[in-house]
């Protein structure tokens, strides 16, 4: 009777064992692959022997050659215009979302529901069909191709209100009689804002800006659209796109992978420290709906 | 220290669903009211118009005589608290209780004093650094009474306080609100659905159902004159048995007639029905739980269901002839302890009740008949 | 179709409760059909019977209406002004000569300028004279002379007409506040005052303070450029008519539409078979984006949860590690990566395993399964985050229960987890359908359409075939050929078909319609 316990709890011992051995091995497959072109990336920046690609991983030459390579191009240009673009939509974009999201949330006046479900009709047209007249109209108000900074600052943040989601189901889990408490103790709406509610959404607002503040490190296509080119307007997506084309691409492979760490290092460092919001964000809002 | 006054208040959701139905009270300066009733039954939507913190449809609401209808709640001069207590999370207890002498630019000083006043007389003084979080029910309760109390507010406004605490801390919170009130001296008004709640703290309590108030009165006129079935069934705990019967007069003398069994209803209540003139018609007579008493010999035999030793008291669960439930409350120190013992399942007894305890009630309205 | 009661219904088996549930299913079409129908048919006499109101009560408010009522008609604002609330009455009155400004007089005063009154009565034509060559005294040649702007017309006829909708608005608030306050001053109550109106722009007026940023920049940056570019459908607006510099661009009528749609013409000429053609693939590149990373995510996401397994965070921060980095670097690099000459061939060729290059970019079966391979890279992260606080939500107690009862893990998977987690997930599957849909980055940085589809259309522009249709949407409107008209047909059928998926997908969501079942 005993040795027979023993046995069957010897038996689902090991038949975890076995099935945690084989989770670890596919971890550890997937980790390999989802690291290995970030890999190959950081080692071919520091290859110098040539600057097309090879067939091989480890450098034979290694040096910071391409790094400084950079330097002699537009790419710092293109860097700092990314970056200040980053820097204003991630202040602003966050300023516009707080304010619908906070106002869907909290508010129940007449329009809410007409106006959310208008906005969910306006999303399903393709955006970039805009960018045709955008193009155009920013062109007339000089805000284009040298000038793209702040004519992308401008289509990044104007219709960022759409993009409520999220951070309205956070507010929603804020419980709403903590704004009736606020009330009732004398606060404006604008103080419940400020006193009540703003401290508590910390998470999101971290969230918020965090997700601001990368998007136009990725932009492709506005980017590509305003910049129209000129080199001096461009962010770095669109800039690095066209070293990676047909007739630059034989000299420009490793300082492409040069730029890439470049680019990439502070985004990631931010995002790690805030990952912990992110994934509350990310989460949050998929659950939400 | 206000009166406040509610003429045909009125509250019609957007739906079109109407949840308070011409509201009408004046509740006097410093009285304690209480709105009690079943969930769903306005008290609380009632008790939110009066903050402001819901449109009132129609009707007027008054403050010391003023009409606060189109007035924020942060210009009624009310305090209140709410069922989860809404604490701000990210605020220690003396900034929560702080909140709004802050917002009304007082003078740190005056508000350091006031705080820790409150502070004292509830007794969290040492909790005054925490966080919410940190606290128990109980504790959380007290921040949100001492929020409200530092204001020195006009009306004083509960919304099911107590509902969120255990059975225990519920009473001991009742008892402390009831010496709140002393030391506060101003009106309060307090919502929920605990009839017991009601009946110790109102001075006035108004049972509300489905929208309509059902009626109005101290604790003692609600329990013992109710206004209608509803009132009978909701106050009290058991709650009264309902037996379908019928009143006769003989000479001057009115019967009633429980399950085959012939009840003569005596003095005073044998005076109403006579001065109403209800006499040989269909009643719903209705006889509170400790109001039966087991008969020595003959009575309405019933049989015992259950017995439900609460302590001090026994509740007995029984069913008649024709399946009838009803309940007899029976104080244990009555019996001797072969007959506490005898009292299992099955057990065959008679009951019976006097005329005085007695309350009828019309079948097709509901209404108390001598009400 | 026979009607089950619920005990009828429960004493099927499993075969007759699944047919009878499809068959349920086809049966209900035609009433929600019907039920649509009367939708909108509701939604319009609606609007007429809210115009007839309005006009109806406009007249009644005229007609009762005091002196000061009736001046306002003319005169905005003029009530408010000579009942005390002046703050309103100059804001309605300063709105009223702004728009007459704009209107009528805006186009006299700046020279070369137009008025509003000028754009729309242009707005039927687009434009009358076009460029064209003029005699110069002073050079004593011929010169380009530019005329009208169909391009303006076209934008600002719309901003006329939005802005005329908002002055009709605002006229008729100017009204009913006259209404109002005759109202309230006969009830014996006081006006509000200036201060007290701006006070209550931060309190119970707030969220219109609020919304007034945000609203702004979607109406002028999205309302406004989607009316014009649905109307840029009905023109013939490229390339070659750009609507000043060579030439205007006209109405076209339902030409384009047609253009797209027909399967007339002659084999290279057809839209529509290229059409259909990206929309297949668009749809099942929607398909496999979503599904395959939703699956492949939540069993990540359980590997990684799993009890007994360690260090979940570094599991965890790896894949996360891959979000951080912006896409274009990534996507570049991994196309580059599997380029003939990339990094894989050539290592691949080095080591002896293949002879000649792979060709993952240039077979179209290939590239179009590399594209989702590589989205699966990019997309699992996020499903392991989002499936991970999902799992985590699960209560506990129903996996203990259902060990009591005597699932095992496949069970426990299938009866618990999936349904809990596709409840919950439902609403984002959908508009993670429809993202992936519109997903251009992954296919436009990976690929940018390639391979060349040489059989598709040669007027739709180099069409590849693994475009989706926001890429080839892209490449109609870039370069000299660009045909404006025809990316603003295609934008509204990708709007239409977004709509009806989600329209269909949503009525059949079971979040929505049983919301209280897993709460």
């Amino acid at each position: 009777m005993s040795t027979k316990g023993t046995r069957t709890h010897m038996g689902l011992k090991a038949r975890s064992r076995i099935s945690n051995t084989v989770i670890y091995v596919l971890l550890v497959i997937m980790s390999v692959v989802w690291l290995i072109p970030f890999i190959f990336i950081v080692l071919q920046s520091f290859r110098i022997e040539s600057t097309w690609q090879v067939g091989y991983i480890l450098p034979q030459k290694w040096g910071f050659d391409n790094y400084l390579a950079l330097w002699n191009t537009d790419f710092k240009q293109w860097y700092l215009n990314t970056f200040i673009i980053a820097l204003a939509v991630a202040v602003l974009q966050t300023i516009i979302v707080l304010c619908m999201s906070y106002t869907l949330s909290r508010f129940r006046f007449k329009m809410r529901g007409p106006l959310m479900r208008f906005m969910l009709i306006l999303g399903m047209f393709p955006g970039m069909l805009t960018m045709i007249i955008l193009y155009r109209v920013l062109k007339d108000l000089g805000l284009t191709q040298a000038n793209a900074v702040p004519g992308l600052i401008l289509v990044y943040i104007a219709s960022s209100g759409m993009g409520y989601y999220v951070s309205k189901g956070f507010f929603d889990t804020i419980p709403k009689s903590l704004d009736e408490a606020a009330r009732v103790d004398g606060a404006t709406r604008l103080q419940v804002l400020t006193k009540v509610i703003l401290p508590l959404a910390k998470p999101i607002v971290i969230y918020t800006i965090l997700t601001a503040f990368m998007a136009p490190w990725g932009d492709f296509v506005f980017a590509r659209y305003v910049s129209f080119g000129t080199s001096a307007g461009m962010n770095v997506a669109v800039g690095m796109y066209s070293w990676l084309q047909q007739d630059m691409i034989s000299q420009r492979y490793t300082m492409f992978c040069a730029g890439g760490v470049i680019v990439a290092i502070p985004v990631t460092i931010l995002f790690m420290c805030l990952q912990k919001y992110y994934v509350e964000g990310v989460t949050g809002g998929a659950v939400k709906g | 220290m206000a009166s406040v006054k509610l003429t045909g208040v009125k509250k019609i959701y957007d739906n079109k669903v109407v949840a308070v139905h011409d509201f009408d009270l004046e509740i006097k300066d410093k009285e304690f009211v209480v709105f009690v009733g079943p969930s769903g039954c306005g008290k609380s939507t009632t008790l939110r118009m009066i903050a402001g913190l819901e449109e009132i449809s129609e009707g007027t609401v008054e403050i010391d005589d003023v009409v606060v209808n189109d007035l924020q709640p942060k210009d009624r001069n009310i305090a209140m608290v709410f069922q989860n207590y809404a604490l701000y999370p990210h605020m220690t207890v003396y900034d929560n209780i702080a909140f709004s002498l802050r917002l009304q630019k007082l003078p740190e000083d005056q508000i350091y004093e006031r705080v820790t006043n409150a502070a004292e007389i509830l007794g969290i003084t040492e909790y005054l650094m925490r966080k919410p979080r940190a606290l128990s029910g109980g504790q959380r309760q007290r921040v949100a009474i001492g929020r409200a109390m530092v204001r020195d507010s006009k009306v004083f406004l509960m919304d099911e306080p107590l509902s969120n605490l255990d059975a225990k801390l519920r009473n001991q919170m009742r008892a402390e609100i009831i010496l709140l009130r002393q030391k506060l001296d101003t009106t309060f008004i307090y919502v929920t659905h605990d009839q017991t709640e009601a009946m110790t703290l109102g001075d006035r309590i108004v049972i509300m159902k489905d929208g309509y108030i059902m009626q109005v009165g101290s604790p003692t006129e609600v329990f013992e004159k109710p206004a209608n079935l509803f009132v009978a069934e909701f106050i009290g705990a058991p709650k009264m048995n309902i037996i379908k019967t019928e009143v006769t007069e003989e000479g001057g003398r009115y019967f009633v007639h429980p399950f085959g069994v012939k009840i003569e209803v005596d003095g005073e209540k044998g005076e109403l029905l006579r001065e109403k003139g209800i006499k040989n018609r269909k009643v719903l007579l209705g006889v509170r739980p400790e109001h039966i008493v087991l008969a020595k010999d003959g009575g309405i035999p019933v049989t015992l269901e259950v017995n439900e030793m609460m302590g001090s008291e026994l509740h007995l669960h029984v069913y008649t002839e024709d399946q009838t439930r009803l309940i007899v409350r029976v104080p244990t120190i009555d019996l001797e302890k072969e007959e506490r013992e005898n009292l299992v399942g099955g057990h065959r007894l008679g009951i019976t009740f006097e005329g005085k305890v007695m309350h009828f009630f019309d079948p097709e309205t509901e209404k108390n008949l001598i009400f | 179709m026979k009607k089950y009661s619920d005990l009828e219904y429960l004493k099927l088996s499993k075969w007759q409760r699944f047919l009878h549930k499809i068959a349920s299913f086809f049966a209900s079409i035609p009433r929600s059909l019907k039920n649509a129908g009367l939708a909108i048919v509701n939604f319009f006499k609606n609007i007429f019977l809210a115009i007839g109101r309005e006009i109806s009560d406009i007249c009644t408010t005229f007609v009762k209406g005091d002196w000061k009522t009736k001046i306002s008609y003319v005169i905005m604002g003029f009530g408010n002004c000579a009942r005390g609330q002046i703050l309103r009455g100059l804001l309605f009155f300063l709105f009223e000569l702004v728009f007459i400004f704009y209107m009528f007089i805006a186009g006299i005063i700046f020279p070369g300028g137009h008025g509003g009154a000028y754009w729309l009565s242009m707005l039927p034509s687009l434009g009358l004279i076009g460029p064209h060559e003029e005699y110069n005294m002073v050079l004593d040649s011929y010169t380009t002379v530019y005329g009208d702007n169909s391009f303006k017309i076209l934008l600002y006829g719309v901003l006329t007409i939005f802005f005329i909708i908002a002055f009709i608005y605002t006229w008729r608030q100017n009204i009913k506040q006259n209404k109002i306050a005759e109202q309230i001053l006969r009830s014996g109550k006081p006006l509000k005052s200036g201060k007290q109106d701006l006070h209550s722009l931060v309190d119970d007026q707030f969220h219109k303070t609020l919304l007034a940023l945000p609203m702004t920049g979607i109406i002028v940056f999205t309302v406004l450029p989607i009316v014009f570019m649905i109307l840029v459908a009905f023109t013939n607006y490229d390339g070659t008519h750009d609507g000043y510099n060579n030439s205007l661009f006209t109405w076209q009528g339902l030409e384009n539409f047609r253009t797209m749609l027909s399967w007339s013409g002659s084999g290279n000429q057809v839209y529509s078979a290229t059409f259909g053609e990206i929309l297949t693939w668009t749809l099942i590149w929607a398909f496999f984006a979503t599904f395959t990373n939703y699956f492949l995510g939540m069993f990540v996401a359980m590997m990684i949860n799993k009890k007994g397994i360690r260090i979940k965070k570094v599991w965890r921060t790896i894949l996360v590690l891959t979000i951080a980095i912006p896409q274009f670097i990534s996507l570049l690099y991994v196309s580059k990566m599997f380029a003939k000459n990339g990094i894989i061939n050539g290592m691949l060729l080095d080591w002896k395993w293949i002879t000649s290059p792979i060709p993952f970019w240039e077979d179209p079966t290939l590239a179009r399964i590399m594209v989702i391979v590589i989205n699966i890279w990019i997309g699992i992260p996020y499903l392991m985050l989002i499936a991970t606080g999902i799992l985590m939500n699960i209560p506990q107690d129903l996996y203990e229960s259902s060990r009591i009862d005597g699932a095992g893990p496949w069970k426990q998977y299938t009866k618990i987890t999936l349904p809990y987690m596709l409840f919950i997930t439902g609403p984002y599957l959908l508009t993670s359908f429809t993202s992936n849909m519109n997903n251009f980055n992954v296919i436009y940085l990976l690929t940018g359409g390639a391979p060349t589809n040489v059989a598709a259309s040669s007027a739709a522009g180099s069409v590849g075939f693994t475009d989706l249709l926001i890429t080839w949407l892209f490449k109609i409107t870039t370069g000299e050929g660009a045909q404006y008209y025809m990316a603003s047909v295609v934008g509204i059928l990708v709007f239409i078909v977004v709509a009806v998926i989600s329209l269909v997908v949503y009525g059949l969501l079971p979040s929505i319609k049983n919301e209280e079942d897993f709460q």
